[in-house]
């Protein structure tokens, strides 16, 4: 390697470049007996080309769940199994990742395998076949007709992104995998996996040179050109829209969002963390709206915040790392509610999210939740894996280790600086709301007449409770009748 | 070079890993403890067990609290989901903490806390940095002491139980489970799923007074084993759970759970679900408790990944081969009273239903008449130990792999000696033990389909 940078961060971070290959490295050397790989690729499903919805899905499926060259997928699980390891893929918009753990006594047998995987993958007809399959099922049974949430968190992403790169769920769409084949997953491995594209992460206790080899190995890919292409933010009409998903289920489940010029990169990231996390931290009883919804009210079994794309938040505490993204929205979800409380807990939800953007952060409220954050993301970056992932991420935003990230900009803020951040990016009037829901009339009516939705509770109330009620029951959803719109769920990531 | 003399090239691998395994899995059975962390029990007069495992993994510290309380310990009708409801209850506030007072407790320590219940236990976690352990310890040792919720509070919390129900319903495989167990058990408290049953749920904002019962009777220190891992001594672990739990009295309860009679017919149940769906097989078996002592339990367990695992035949035929099968998997855990041994599969298309059925089936059959191959029993360890050894990442991590072990044997100890436990199964034990368990009149079926079909 020609030249070396310390990234700065993690001590033990390093970054390697190598000018005219321009692969690059995040290395994490430690002494646990295991081994963490997270391989990235900077690409994903927004470089899917038009038509072809899926593909970079379904090509890293094809290296993680398929056969190499040398050998069939069974003959990998085969060698796999003793070891207990596996390669797994995660394909967000603009990146790709492949990530595996071995105990150091089977490195050179698990790396052996997963380099063959990826450099050499054998794109095998019934793998392609298989996975397809899967991708498929996938969509239009797990989460169509299996999760109502996930569904909707993935549903409002299609809605604010449609016409956008990011307007399709990272799986495909159900019309274009059935047009995918083989030669297009050939020719987009052939384009997006370079050494222009790859960031290699290795973290944990490998030997001395093991680094310089798995390079050296990786070197192997075509040199490529980076794939530099922005994303723009999506043009969505002015107004707040409503999509309400009909399917045959007993309960409502309510996703709420919006576009937001910020990510980790941007000079208002922390600010705008700190009052997310204090409006609703992920799966944690801390959340004001948690509060609100849940403890005071009982509507339903959580309630949460995110200015970051988080999948599968119902099976996890903790964030994926590598789902970094140029665009990201401000998103909160309310967990399935019983029908015929549905449209009150999203006025709650509306009147409470009114209430944080009118009156901001108390300077307890800031004071709280920002030493919590401070000590949070030692959670957050517990194990090998997660610290490795962070780098990965810090690198592509251009920031240093999450860590010292967080613990250099939270003690300058203030709670005016947080304040100001929610005046700058939460004042929206392009919210979009996405309902899964067996009977939309209701949330039709509330739109179209202001229908009140009074609720009865099933134990006595505070006055401060009955008296905001009164508010909420009949607080306006600011939505244009014409802006209602009601989608069968086969119609869903059709 | 061309494809046989590829295949020739990938037996030779697969064979020379095969050999390796075998040596290592004999060597370190022999030698190496699978749990490697050093550790101390301390039992206290009240009964309650503190078990330390100080890590090199610096400044975190994961405080498990297992309760010996699970849905198998719902023994009276209509009272379902008890056990789950008090894993919510728990977050409702104590005498000297309200909810908002433990909650700002946590959010300063930036802690992260939960808790989750399953037919045996239910175990809460708080996750923080070392500097707040006293802080922790204290307000966690209130709350299983002194628990304090008004009745409206408490059915509030139970709408937010009805809320998770909710959450959970759309997934097919939950009304599955329900199916297995309700046919599977009918005598025994794993009749009934941990949610507990819708109507059970929706009764529980009655049942203020059943509720205080029940926190009397299994929140008591003889139930409850604190687990303190991480960047952490003993003495300090020892000195703050006596000073804060050392107060706590013993209760005297003890459920009565009803033991289920052998099974003596062959079982089957059908569900109908509502909206599309792939078709589901659940083919379960009445199986064998914990045990580290009895071999029965850990040549099932052996046999569970040979039969179904990634590498089985059935697996590749179904899934790689014939692709008639999109998921197939193996659930057998490890529980105080004998529970089921259960094959999943989610068939791609109705009319291979049968097919898909009968393949399961003879699977089970097989392995009544064959032994399985002395080089997959080797690799299936190999894979036991190494799966097992690649979980313990971090200091949470190495508590929720205790978790489990903790509440059946109350000792990490259980882990090395159910490994060393392995060791000994023969090819002829688990084709004994198979023949043993998987036969006709110990067998449930359970199936779901969609009522409308695949879209």
């Amino acid at each position: 390697m020609a030249r070396r940078m310390v990234l700065a961060l993690l001590t033990t971070t390093l970054l390697a470049t190598t000018p005219g290959v321009q692969s690059a490295s995040v290395v994490q050397p430690g002494t646990s007996p295991l081994v963490v790989f997270r391989i990235v690729f900077m690409t994903g499903a927004a470089f899917d080309p038009p038509g072809k919805e899926g593909l970079a899905s379904l090509t890293a499926a094809m290296l993680a769940e398929g056969g190499s060259r040398s050998m069939t997928y069974q003959q990998i699980v085969d060698a796999m199994y003793p070891m207990a390891t596996a390669v797994n893929w995660q394909v967000d918009k603009e990146m790709t990742v492949f990530t595996g753990t071995t105990h150091i006594e089977n490195l050179d047998r698990y790396y052996g395998l997963l380099r063959d995987m990826v450099l050499d993958p054998g794109l095998r007809q019934e793998d392609f076949t298989r996975l397809r399959d899967d991708a498929l099922n996938f969509l239009k049974i797990s989460l169509r007709e299996s999760n109502d949430e996930e569904l909707g968190k993935e549903f409002l992403y299609d809605v604010i992104y449609a016409g956008h790169p990011y307007g399709h769920h990272n799986r495909g769409t159900i019309g274009s995998l059935q047009q995918l084949s083989l030669e297009d997953v050939r020719a987009f491995y052939r384009t997006h996996y370079t050494r222009a594209s790859l960031v290699l992460g290795l973290g944990g206790g490998y030997p001395k040179g093991f680094e310089q080899n798995v390079e050296r190995d990786f070197d192997k890919l075509p040199a490529g050109t980076l794939d530099k292409r922005r994303f723009d933010p999506p043009k969505l009409a002015a107004g707040n829209r409503m999509a309400i998903v009909t399917r045959d289920t007993r309960s409502t489940a309510i996703s709420v969002g919006f576009p937001i010029d910020v990510t980790r990169a941007s000079p208002d990231w922390a600010a705008l963390a700190v009052a997310t996390s204090y409006f609703g931290q992920h799966r944690s009883s801390n959340g004001y709206l948690y509060g609100r919804l849940r403890e005071a009210r009982g509507l339903n079994y959580g309630d949460y915040a995110y200015i970051e794309y988080f999948p599968r938040g119902m099976f996890q505490f903790t964030p994926d790392p590598n789902l970094a993204r140029q665009q990201q929205i401000f998103q909160i979800w309310i967990r399935p509610v019983e029908v015929d409380t549905g449209v009150f807990t999203l006025r709650a939800a509306l009147y409470e999210y009114d209430k944080l953007v009118r009156t901001g952060l108390s300077r307890e409220a800031f004071d709280a939740t920002r030493q919590f954050l401070m000590k949070y993301s030692n959670v957050l970056t517990q194990t090998q894996s997660a610290r490795l992932g962070y780098a990965l991420d810090s690198r592509y935003y251009g920031i240093g280790d999450y860590n010292t990230y967080l613990r250099e900009a939270l003690p300058k803020l203030t709670v005016e600086d947080v304040n100001r951040a929610i005046q700058r990016h939460l004042t929206t009037d392009r919210m979009q709301m996405v309902i899964v829901t067996k009977d939309p009339r209701p949330f039709q009516d509330a739109v179209a007449k202001n229908t009140p939705s009074p609720i009865v509770y099933n134990s006595p109330k505070a006055k401060e409770i009955t008296d905001e009620d009164a508010l909420i029951e009949r607080y306006r959803i600011n939505v244009k009748p014409a802006e209602v719109t009601v989608v069968p769920v086969e119609r869903v990531f059709e | 070079m061309s494809v046989r003399r590829l295949l020739i090239v990938a037996a030779i691998l697969l064979l020379a890993v095969a050999v390796f395994y075998r040596s290592w899995a004999a060597g370190a059975g022999a030698t190496g403890k699978l749990f490697p962390y050093a550790y101390s029990i301390d039992d206290l007069p009240n009964g309650l067990r503190l078990v330390t495992v100080p890590t090199d993994y610096p400044n975190m510290v994961a405080m498990y609290t297992v309760v010996r309380a699970g849905s198998r310990d719902e023994v009276e009708p209509g009272k379902s989901g008890y056990a789950h409801l008090f894993e919510h209850l728990m977050f409702r506030g104590s005498e000297n903490y309200t909810p908002e007072q433990r909650d700002a407790l946590l959010k300063r320590a930036g802690a992260d806390s939960n808790a989750s219940t399953n037919q045996d236990r239910t175990t809460y976690y708080v996750v923080f940095s070392n500097e707040d352990l006293e802080d922790v310890v204290k307000a966690e040792a209130d709350r299983f002491q002194r628990l304090k919720y008004t009745e409206p509070a408490y059915k509030t919390e139970s709408l937010a139980v009805l809320g998770e129900y909710n959450k959970n319903s759309s997934a097919p495989t939950e009304r599955l489970d329900e199916a297995l167990y309700e046919t599977a058990f009918t005598h025994h408290t794993y009749a009934h799923t941990t949610m507990g049953y819708l109507k059970d749920v929706q009764d529980m904002p009655n049942q203020y007074a059943y509720s205080l019962d029940f926190y009397k009777r299994f929140y008591r220190p003889e139930y409850v084993t604190v687990v303190l891992v991480g960047d952490v001594t003993r003495a300090r672990a020892l000195e703050l759970t006596t000073k804060y739990f050392g107060g706590w009295a013993r209760g005297n309860y003890v459920p009565n759970i009803p033991a289920e009679p052998p099974q003596t017919e062959a079982r089957t149940a059908h569900v109908d679900w509502p909206s599309p769906t792939l078709p589901w097989l659940a083919v379960a078996f009445k199986a064998p408790a914990y045990s580290d002592e009895v071999k029965d339990k850990a040549a099932l367990d052996l046999l569970s990944e040979i039969a179904f695992g990634r590498n089985s035949d059935l697996y590749r035929r179904l899934v790689l081969e014939q692709q008639k099968v999109d998921q197939l998997n193996v659930d057998f855990g490890n529980h105080p009273d004998p529970e089921l041994f259960t094959a999943f599969a989610r068939i791609k298309k109705q009319e291979d239903a049968e097919d898909v059925r009968e393949q399961v089936l003879e699977t089970f059959a097989r392995f009544t008449r064959e032994q399985v191959e002395q080089s997959k029993l080797d690799a299936t360890r190999s894979r036991m130990r190494y799966g097992f050894a690649l979980r313990m990442n971090s200091s949470p991590a190495i508590a929720a792999a205790l978790a489990p072990y903790i509440l059946l044997r109350r000792t990490p100890d259980t882990i090395d000696k159910l490994f060393a436990l392995y060791q000994q199964i023969t090819p002829q034990d688990i084709q004994m033990t198979a023949a043993k368990y998987f036969t006709d009149s110990h067998r449930t079926i359970v199936t779901l389909d969609s009522k409308t079909g695949t879209k």
